[in-house]
């Protein structure tokens, strides 16, 4: 079947030229080149993706356009040309202060990945939306009232009125960037920067956000710059993606050609370490597979790869449906090593000395589950329906309030501080935020040492001293690291340093809360593929804490999804996936960016015959 | 928002309560005789034992205690006499057996050891010279420790910013009797022609001719000394948090709103980093209340650490305890207004 995605295109006139745009940040360790020598073309009504892990320089080109790069960053080379409606065509890299002001927020606006701290804590939502609104347009307070009131119907705000009087901390997250979103659109602008603006949300909200974001580049013919780490999401939102390595572009093309044949080998990589929804991988490809490595750790481009294509990496690598029977199979045999029985974690909220009124929120509401040793159990379900607090009842990190823990065997919920220090050992958790677990001021040696001299593993300091660095070089580390800092470390070492310590112990179970959330893909690959190599090696147990379901999709022999304190829904991953029973769990899958290529020609397809309708 | 401020003043009251035993029992476990120096070294028996009695010295320390938690609780049991009525000036509420009533009445402090006059009287006559100075130190250190703090904050790392820090740890670390000395010496003394001021710690002086005359300048060099702690703290407080706000992604919305630069620091940045120092200049103006000691004393302003002072050396309890209770009144008190306020302030604090 022929599908025409080469529709002729209207003809394209430029809105936005970035020549040889180069950004710099003097530090003291020397000069860091985040933009070096990038040059795009963004078009009227045209959606362009740039996509590249942190650290790319995507969110600083971003901001080198807005001219919000902060010291000690400046532009030191190209130009931005910029076709305005008040100024004519302008090169916003020399454009003065008070001329940028006029085109920030009113020509040009953009949307920030938190929307949690982007917006000012003491005034109203609307207050803030307002101002802008009052700033680039001659109209009154009134007027302008009305205007934002509107503009929150369009962004769907559930009470706009309500949503108005709200400071930013009544809202949810969702809510808050609907509210960005609101004010990046106040005075329609010609380009929307759009950075990162999904990733700190949930999968379903994150559906709808990017579902707005269509329908408004479908009305309002506004161009928009979406930056994102996933692909996935992409594939949704733009027509043309640049992908970024380095603070260079390394390969641009039309979403189709990016996905279906990608050339550059970090792209290759990119698209192939994304745990994927339709088969089970035994190994995650890496970018590095793709790519070399040089002596320092850096990626760099090498000719003899492991894999030519992402096909080849992904058939080199499917496990068939009997050997994932068979796996299942085998898990069943034993008995549980970890029991769980009827557990309620309740928390008070108020209630003082002086008042005894109290609010009771159920965070774990009677969820029973069994774990058997050698599985790896996924834990899904969105922030706060109460995943992270039942991890850490479970290792009594959290008071449970009701219910029954058995531990191979032995009943842990009345155990004494002393007792349940000693089993500690045996049961470990490794936490989402690497940054936050790691004492800024200990070495790293330091860091996995402390547990063993805590529990007493090992008779003296040399032997501990040795098994850090042999788990130093198991997590793929080099030994020699042991007296560095972990301000030292990347997002993804940190969090091997985090696994290394949490081994340190030699426990048989382990906790992973959001242990891959905070890295980005490429680099959640390899930790995933560590923790899986791990566990076979090591004979581990984990429970796995995520909130994105290609992760557990990947890593979970079995799952169990998690709604309002309560479990919905459990099952293998194939099953659950393909067919899940429950409305809750539907709607999770459902909105789950998939990245396909029919789902990418669809949506193409779709976006320029809306194009065409509305040219006439 | 009531609610608050009930419990608030319920947690308020313990903590007099406890003000009022750690004085008392301290009080008298130190070294001295107040009875000796009332009534000179060398009186005679008979007479100490009377002034014993008549100030109620004799009786057991727990006895004390209770008496005088009685005199200060506005409920109490005491004599419907004539003699009592004009001591404690109660109003009778319930006549409880034959000549026992009880009473309605303001806290009793007692009277001076020394000058026998009430101490509610000499604590009211006093307050108003502290107040004038703690606040005219409190504002003069607020007004520039806030300009001082955002400069230095704007113009992080140059020439002023390390200027400011420097000079604010300065004044931070003299303590307040050595900057008291230095600056009453300097500018009181020394220079007193050129700066035309005097260490007349009065804001009121009765001159021959004139009559009653207020002389705002006698402030001027004592509110500047007691203001230099806090303007120091208050200037690297707002440094550091300004610092903080400027770094949020909110102010990075701002701008990239496309508002100009004075609108970014003043309304979104400001107000947030506020925060921290109106707790900090509010906690302070309760202290000044009280620590201004040292100061009052050097520049002899007849404030309520000057009295206090004196009575400590004259082992004037009930001046003492009096002024004591006062002054954590006023601190309980400040700090009340304080939460309201930091509630206004930022929408994200509950009273609750």
């Amino acid at each position: 079947m022929h599908f025409p995605t080469d529709l002729p295109d209207r003809p394209q006139e430029p809105l936005l030229e970035v020549k040889g745009l180069q950004t710099q940040f003097h530090t003291r360790a020397g000069v860091v080149r985040a933009v070096d020598g990038v040059s795009f073309t963004v078009n009227k009504g045209e959606a362009i993706g740039i996509v590249g892990e942190s650290g790319s320089g995507k969110s600083v080109s971003a901001l080198s356009i807005m001219r919000l790069v902060d010291q000690p960053g400046s532009i030191v080379g190209g130009s931005i040309n910029f076709h305005s409606k008040q100024l004519g065509e302008v090169d916003l890299v020399r454009l003065p202060s008070p001329r940028m002001r006029q085109i920030r927020g009113n020509e040009i606006s953009m949307i920030f990945q938190e929307p949690m701290s982007s917006l000012n804590p003491v005034y109203t939502c609307g207050d803030q939306v307002m101002e802008s609104i009052l700033l680039h347009q001659q109209v009154n307070g009134k007027v302008a009232k009305e205007r934002t009131l509107e503009l929150f119907r369009r962004v769907r705000l559930p009470q706009p009125e309500l949503a108005f009087n709200s400071y930013p901390h009544q809202l949810s997250g969702g809510q808050k960037q609907r509210v960005m979103i609101a004010m990046a659109l106040s005075c329609n602008p010609q380009l929307l920067i759009a950075d990162e603006p999904t990733t700190a949300l949930d999968v379903t909200v994150q559906s709808n956000i990017l579902k707005l974001f269509a329908e408004f580049r479908q009305e309002l013919q506004t161009s928009v710059i979406f930056i994102t780490h996933d692909l996935g999401v992409i594939a949704e939102v733009a027509d043309r993606v640049l992908v970024m390595y380095q603070g260079k572009i390394v390969e641009e093309g039309p979403i189709w050609d990016i996905f279906s044949n990608p050339q550059h080998p970090y792209t290759k990589g990119l698209l192939a370490c994304r745990p994927r929804l339709d088969m089970k991988l035994k190994v995650l490809p890496t970018v590095s597979d793709f790519m070399g490595m040089d002596a320092e750790g850096a990626l760099t481009e090498k000719k003899s790869q492991k894999y030519n294509s992402v096909g080849e990496a992904l058939l080199f690598n499917v496990q068939s449906q009997a050997e994932i029977e068979q796996h299942q199979q085998a898990l069943l045999q034993k008995p549980p090593i970890m029991e769980v029985r009827n557990l309620k974690t309740y928390f008070t909220d108020g209630g003082s000395w002086f008042s005894r009124k109290q609010e009771i929120v159920k965070a774990v509401d009677d969820v029973s589950f069994e774990v058997y040793p050698g599985e790896t159990l996924g834990l899904v379900g969105e922030s706060g329906c109460g995943k992270t607090t039942l991890g850490r009842s479970l290792l009594r990190l959290i008071e449970p309030t009701a219910g029954d823990i058995y531990f191979e065997g032995q009943r842990i919920n009345e155990l004494k501080e002393k007792e349940m220090r000693r089993l500690r050992s045996e049961m470990q958790i490794v936490f989402q935020d690497p940054y936050a677990s790691l004492n800024p001021r200990h070495t790293i040696g330091r860091a996995i040492m402390e547990p063993m001299k805590i529990h007493g593993v090992l008779a003296n300091e040399q032997q501990r001293k040795e098994k850090v660095m042999y788990l130093l070089e198991r997590v793929n580390l080099k030994p020699d690291y042991f007296n560095r800092y972990p301000h030292e470390f990347s997002g993804g070492q940190r969090q091997r340093i985090c696994i290394a310590r949490t081994l340190a112990l030699e426990p048989k179970f382990i906790i992973c809360d959001e242990s891959v959330s905070a890295l980005d893909v490429s680099v959640q690959a390899q930790v995933l593929n560590l923790l899986n190599e791990l566990k076979q090696d090591f004979g581990l147990t984990y429970i796995f804490i995520s909130h994105d379901l290609s992760v557990i999709k990947f890593i979970a022999d079995r799952v169990l999804v998690m709604n309002n304190g309560r479990l919905v829904e459990a099952g293998y991953p194939e099953q659950l996936y393909e067919n899940p029973q429950e409305a809750y769990t539907k709607t999770l899958i459902e909105a789950i960016p998939h990245g396909h290529l029919e789902d990418i020609r669809k949506a193409q397809l779709a976006r320029k015959l809306a194009q065409r309708k509305m040219g006439g | 928002m009531l609610r608050f401020i009930a419990k608030r003043l319920g947690y308020g009251f313990l903590v007099l309560l406890g003000v009022v035993g750690v004085v008392f029992f301290l009080f008298h476990a130190l070294p001295g005789d107040p009875v000796a120096m009332m009534a000179g070294q060398r009186t005679d028996v008979a007479t100490r034992q009377a002034i014993e009695k008549e100030l109620g010295l004799d009786q057991p320390l727990a006895v004390q205690f209770y008496l005088y938690l009685k005199d200060l609780s506005p409920l109490s049991i005491h004599e419907d006499t004539a003699e009592e009525q004009e001591k404690y000036s109660y109003i009778p509420l319930l006549s409880l057996g034959e000549d026992e009533v009880l009473v309605l009445k303001g806290p009793y402090l007692r009277r001076s050891f020394q000058t026998n006059k009430k101490v509610g009287e000499i604590l009211l006559d006093n307050l108003e010279a502290t107040l004038w100075l703690a606040l005219a130190a409190m504002v003069f250190a607020t007004f520039f420790g806030v300009i001082f703090g955002m400069l230095a904050a704007l113009s992080q790392n140059t020439f002023w910013d390390h200027f400011l820090v420097i000079i604010s740890v300065l004044g931070i670390s003299i303590p307040s009797f050595v900057s008291a000395i230095i600056i009453a010496m300097v500018f009181g003394y020394y220079l007193s022609d050129y700066t035309g001021l005097n260490l007349t710690g009065q804001l009121w002086v009765n001159h021959p001719i004139y009559g009653r005359t207020l002389h705002i300048e006698n402030l001027i060099l004592p509110a500047f000394t007691l203001g230099l702690r806090p303007l120091s703290i208050i200037t690297q407080l707002t440094r550091s948090s300004m610092l903080e706000v400027l770094s949020q992604d909110y102010i990075r919305t701002a701008r990239a709103k496309g508002l100009q630069y004075y609108k970014v620091i003043v309304k979104h940045a400001l107000k947030n980093a506020l925060n921290p120092v109106v707790t900090a200049v509010s906690g302070w103006l309760a202290s000044l209340m009280a620590g201004a000691f040292f100061v009052e004393y050097i520049f002899d302003w007849k404030g309520l650490g000057f009295v206090t002072l004196k009575a400590v050396q004259s082992l004037d309890f009930p001046v003492v305890m009096g002024a004591t209770l006062f002054i954590a009144l006023i601190f309980v008190l400040v700090n009340i207004v304080v939460d309201i306020f930091y509630a206004l302030l930022d929408p994200r604090v509950h009273l609750s």
